[in-house]
């Protein structure tokens, strides 16, 4: 009977039956909830102990390193401070110019402009002259990664996973034993953004090189290259469309790493500004500091993309026309111009929006509130702490009763009957499922029934080895003590994700059904992907203040861009002639929607989940600077006492949960696209 | 040592013997084994291996190639053909067998070696042109030339030269993806010909190109190959192609060489099926010849007519001047009246297309 049923519905029922037993028997097994202090291994000691060995090993050779970078980095400040602003402004603009023209270059113009009257241009500067000697190492190093994994196929798995490992260790977990390296400064922030920012690179050097048509590669060989001409003469260039694509990439990285390093403080960069004032709850300055970084990573982001496209021939002239015009503006502004630092005409504007800011707080401020907490009490600490604990007459006006609790799980269980009756057996298992996981808050799950999901999951994804695979690293996290961060977290980027996917699906099949929609939701989007992590805080903080709420409204609103976007392109690509025989068939627009493209759509939108946890990982730890209390907040708490152990443990367990998350869904998304033979 | 050793007087420009080429974990280690166990025949070593997931994509083929000809390599799609010209290039490694290329041993020559021969003596076609999309037509074409050592000057000179010899005169400075298919395909052969090589593969070298510009570059093929006196290995799908150009034709099937023989012969005496299946819509009468199948018996009959028959005739020439001998016959109306007269060797001269 049992063997009858399908994989799926098998592997339900048995997490289904784990969960009621782990349910039933929590009261009085305590160590089913929380895993016992005594079973704990001392992992983040040994961590620690063994990366403070590695440390001290190394460190003179990275102090060493360290001091040869710090004069690169001299220079680099002193050509973008020192150098009169007008020069500076000229000579982006003609580069603007270069790369794309007259709109490109009245752009730039005007962003630095902006940069400039922000009174924020020397924190700028700073900041520009950081990620200028950040990139070229992050390049470098990802070029020749790429190559070596292009050349060696037995190297390039190896080369891969640690890619994936440095992409998914949350940005801050770098900078605790890098502190401890290379003691405080600024070359902290500069190597983090080197390695933060080399993978993309390396990336888009394997794609492109392992896309170079083999034919162009054995005309190579038999026009008589050797292997060394092949690759350099014929491979490379042939790939350098791809590889562009990963300088933008890894450009854009290292400008947002390089602005997050700056919690570590002690540098006058514009990040160090908007966290500065953000803490004095001076939000008007802040958001002109914030929108600094904005112009800045919009300015980066198009001229490095421009650097993909071929170019039309600018004229040189205007180049020089506009260095001469610069050198000339140059040598009045010694005399007559004030000099950057003085300029501040944005400053009456920053009162203003603060003044604004109070008094829309004091006239709304019950409104805001009111928001807040019911999204707190009505579903953000019910699905934290289960139905049980939430419902206290403190907040709710009733308390949680057995009668209440028989009701909800009739209600649950009639309703499952109900799907069962019709044939969906497999949903209402779910559904049950679903009804537990709430009753009990996800902070409280039994690890035994997470583990025993986790494993479930990944064995009707993929297979034994997946399952295998989660089973131990969730076991890990377990055993290192940080199964509560751990599973805080869970619950953040959980409910982050889940909001992400409801409204982040409609707006994307609003955008597939209306171009006019997608037309205002596309730049939108592009923006949203653009603005470096750290300004999403601005804003939320204005309103909300610090707190759970705040930290979950900054991950949504980053996290939420991928799955607008997978989902509408994959409902807005099914190929024309299926919807044609559709429409032959006799379909109405929402039989299309419904039979053709979404089950068509399914693989690629399962792909825009899957970047969307990610996308909600890589934030829960930036989110952990306005008050979050799972692994993110252990990270940023490691990194604030120069803890190295704890640090480097947290964020392992994050990379190892967001692992865990993405094999999972891309493992759904491949079994998707492969029953669709695409 | 690199030596250039003299090729022997004769020997044939390419020879092969009993060429493996099997895809997979350990195919040679596989191979061994299998051929032990088989005792050595090929159907059953190529059914082993396939049983144990490698492939087996040339299997034990040998045949040779003369000096200053058109060899023609022929076969359904997957039957093994660029595999076994990639292996001959020595673009991928062989599994067993010995190749010689002008008397040398090519599985065995070290990679300066290879290069040397690359650089001088091996030219080659590619399917989809293989052609660097970020250089010029001429930097393409002078690609080799660069590779072989030769100064900026000479090598835009040489490759103006070679590209006037496939018309392409004035296009020089354009990119590739600024040219259609078939100027595409006259810069790779263009490229593949800058070096003057001795040895010239084509992999479907017109497949990708539409039947005019095809039979177009077909006679430029043609008069290339006349002029240089190239030998070359040219690989086709496209049985009309192979009987125009082919000195020889060889017919794979799944990695076995089924026939081998003049284009006569695969015409008019297939071994079996699969070859017939090829040669089944081709007018047999345009492309064989009458010395294919007249005889010489033992005496010789009295023959008063005589239509004046040659052996380099075609089928179709021989028939019509045959049918040149009987009398005009009549061609009856729908109604049972005469309609008209015709001549039979007008009906047979009408079947007979002009001369290609
Ligand atoms: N690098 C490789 N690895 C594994 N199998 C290969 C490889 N190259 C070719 N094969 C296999 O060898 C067989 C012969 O392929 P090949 O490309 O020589 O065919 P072909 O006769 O040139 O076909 P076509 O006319 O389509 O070009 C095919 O089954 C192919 O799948
Ligand atoms: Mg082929």
């Amino acid at each position: 009977m049992f063997r009858s049923l399908s994989p799926a519905i098998r592997a339900a029922l048995l997490t289904l039956i784990v969960g009621m037993v782990c349910m039933l028997l929590a009261p009085y097994l305590g160590w089913l909830q929380k895993w016992p202090a005594s079973m704990t291994l001392p992992a983040t000691e040994w961590i620690g102990a063994a990366v403070t060995w590695l440390v001290e090993l190394i460190k003179p050779l990275a102090r060493w390193g360290a001091w040869l970078l710090s004069y690169p980095m001299g220079w680099a400040a002193f050509i973008l401070i020192e150098t009169p602003y007008p020069l500076v402004i000229a000579a982006i603009t003609a580069l603007g110019w270069h790369l794309g023209g007259p709109g490109m270059a009245l752009g730039v113009l005007a962003g630095l402009c902006f940069v400039l009257f922000s009174g924020y241009w020397v924190q700028g500067m700073t900041t520009l002259s950081l990620v200028m000697v950040s990139v070229p190492l992050a390049l470098f190093a990802g070029l020749v990664t790429g190559i070596v994994a292009y050349r060696m196929p037995a190297l390039r798995r190896p080369i891969q996973v640690m890619l994936d490992v440095m992409q998914t260790v949350p940005t801050f977990a770098y900078l605790t034993p890098l502190l401890l390296l290379l003691g405080f400064g600024p070359v902290v922030g500069l190597i983090a953004s080197a390695i933060y920012s080399a993978p993309p690179m390396a990336r888009n050097v394997l794609l492109g090189l392992q896309r170079v048509d083999p034919e162009i590669r054995d005309a190579a060989l038999m026009n008589g290259a050797n292997s060394w001409q092949q690759l350099i003469l014929v491979e490379l260039p042939a790939a350098s469309r791809q590889m562009l694509v990963g300088m933008n990439q890894s450009i854009m990285a290292a400008l947002s790493m390089v602005i997050i390093a700056a919690v570590i403080g002690g540098f006058d960069d514009i990040g160090w500004a908007v966290l500065l004032t953000m803490r004095k709850a001076d939000f008007g300055n802040s958001l002109i500091a914030g929108m600094v970084i904005v112009v800045f990573a919009i300015m980066i982001d198009r001229l490095s993309s421009r650097l993909a496209e071929p170019r039309g021939g600018h004229s040189r002239k205007v180049i020089w026309g506009l260095l001469g015009a610069g050198a000339v503006m140059a040598v009045l502004a010694a005399r007559w111009l004030p000099a950057a630092s003085e300029i501040d005409i944005f400053a009456p504007l920053a009162e203003r929006t603060n003044s604004a800011l109070g008094q829309f707080t004091a006239n709304h401020g019950a409104t805001l509130n009111a928001i807040r907490n019911n999204a707190m009490i009505y579903l953000l600490l019910p699905l934290r702490i289960g139905l049980d604990h939430a419902i206290v007459p403190v907040m709710w006006g009733f308390g949680w009763t057995s009668a209440m609790a028989l009701g909800y799980f009739g209600a649950a269980a009639a309703l499952a009957g109900w799907l069962a009756w019709r044939g969906q057996i497999l949903a209402a298992l779910m559904l049950l499922t679903a009804a537990g996981v709430v009753k009990l808050g996800i902070a409280h799950l039994p690890w035994p029934f997470v583990l025993f999901a986790a494993g479930a999951l990944g064995w009707v994804a993929s297979g034994w080895r997946l399952a295998l695979t989660a089973v131990t690293l969730l076991g890990l996290i377990l055993i290192m003590g940080l199964w509560e961060p751990a599973m805080l977290s869970v619950y953040l980027s959980g409910t982050a994700v889940l909001i992400c996917t409801v409204l982040g699906g409609a707006i994307g099949l609003l955008s597939a059904v209306s171009p006019a929609v997608w037309r205002v939701v596309r730049p939108v989007c592009d923006l949203l992907q653009t603005v470096p992590l750290f300004v999403f805080l601005i804003p939320v903080l204005m309103f909300f203040q610090i707190g759970e709420f705040s930290a979950l409204l900054a991950i949504c609103a980053y996290a939420i861009v991928p799955m607008i976007r997978y989902t509408h392109q994959g409902l807005s690509s099914t190929p024309e002639e299926l919807v044609e025989a559709a429409l032959a068939s006799g379909a109405n627009s929402w039989a299309i929607m419904t039979e053709v493209r979404a089950p068509y759509a399914a693989p690629t939108i399962l792909l825009g989940l899957n970047q969307t946890i990610l996308y909600a990982f890589s934030m829960l730890v930036i989110a952990a600077l306005i008050g979050t209390t799972d692994l993110g907040q252990q990270v940023y708490l490691a990194l604030g006492q120069g803890d190295v152990g704890l640090g480097v443990a947290a964020g392992a367990a994050m990379a190892m949960l967001a692992w865990v998350a993405d094999r999972l869904v891309q493992a759904f998304a491949e079994e998707k696209r492969a029953a669709l033979g695409l | 040592m690199i030596q250039d050793r003299p090729a022997p007087a004769g020997a044939p420009a390419i020879s092969c013997r009993g060429v493996w080429q099997v895809f997979g974990v350990n195919a040679r280690a596989s191979l061994d084994l299998a051929l032990g166990e088989t005792g050595g025949d090929t159907a059953a070593t190529a059914r082993l291996l396939r049983q144990r997931g490698l492939i087996p994509a040339v299997q034990d083929i040998t045949f040779d190639v003369a000096e200053g000809e058109v060899f023609v390599i022929m076969g359904l799609s997957g039957s093994g053909k660029s595999t076994l010209i990639r292996t001959i290039a020595r673009l991928i490694d062989g599994t067993a067998g010995e190749i010689r290329i002008a008397g040398e041993d090519i599985l065995t020559a070290d990679a300066r070696r290879l290069l040397a021969l690359r650089r001088d003596k091996l030219g080659m076609v590619f399917q989809h042109f293989g052609l660097f999309p970020h250089m010029t037509v001429a930097e393409n074409v002078a690609f080799p030339l660069k590779m072989q050592g030769m100064g900026p000057e000479q090598r835009r000179a040489r490759a103006l030269e070679v590209l006037e010899l496939v018309s392409l005169k004035g296009r020089e400075d354009s990119f590739p993806r600024q040219l259609s298919g078939g100027q595409q395909q006259r810069v790779g052969i263009a490229r593949s010909l800058a070096v003057n090589p001795d040895l010239w593969f084509l992999d479907e070298p017109f497949s990708a190109l539409d039947p005019l510009i095809r039979r177009q570059l077909q006679d430029e093929f043609l008069s290339i190959q006349a002029d240089l006196g190239k030998t070359s290995v040219f690989i086709t799908h496209d049985i009309s192609e192979a009987l125009k150009i082919a000195d020889r034709i060889a017919i794979m099937r799944d990695g076995v060489l089924v026939q081998i023989g003049t284009p006569d012969d695969i015409v008019l005496n297939p071994v079996n099926d699969y070859v017939r299946e090829f040669t089944r819509d081709v007018p047999k009468g345009r492309h064989a010849h009458v010395e294919t199948i007249m005889t010489l018996p033992a005496s010789l009959p009295r023959m008063p007519d005589d239509p004046g028959l040659r052996a380099n005739m075609t089928i179709d020439s021989a028939l019509a001047a045959c049918m040149s001998l009987y009398q005009p016959v009549p061609v009856w109306g729908a109604n049972g009246e005469i309609a008209g007269v015709v001549k039979p060797s007008d009906l047979a001269s009408a079947l007979t297309p002009d001369e290609l």
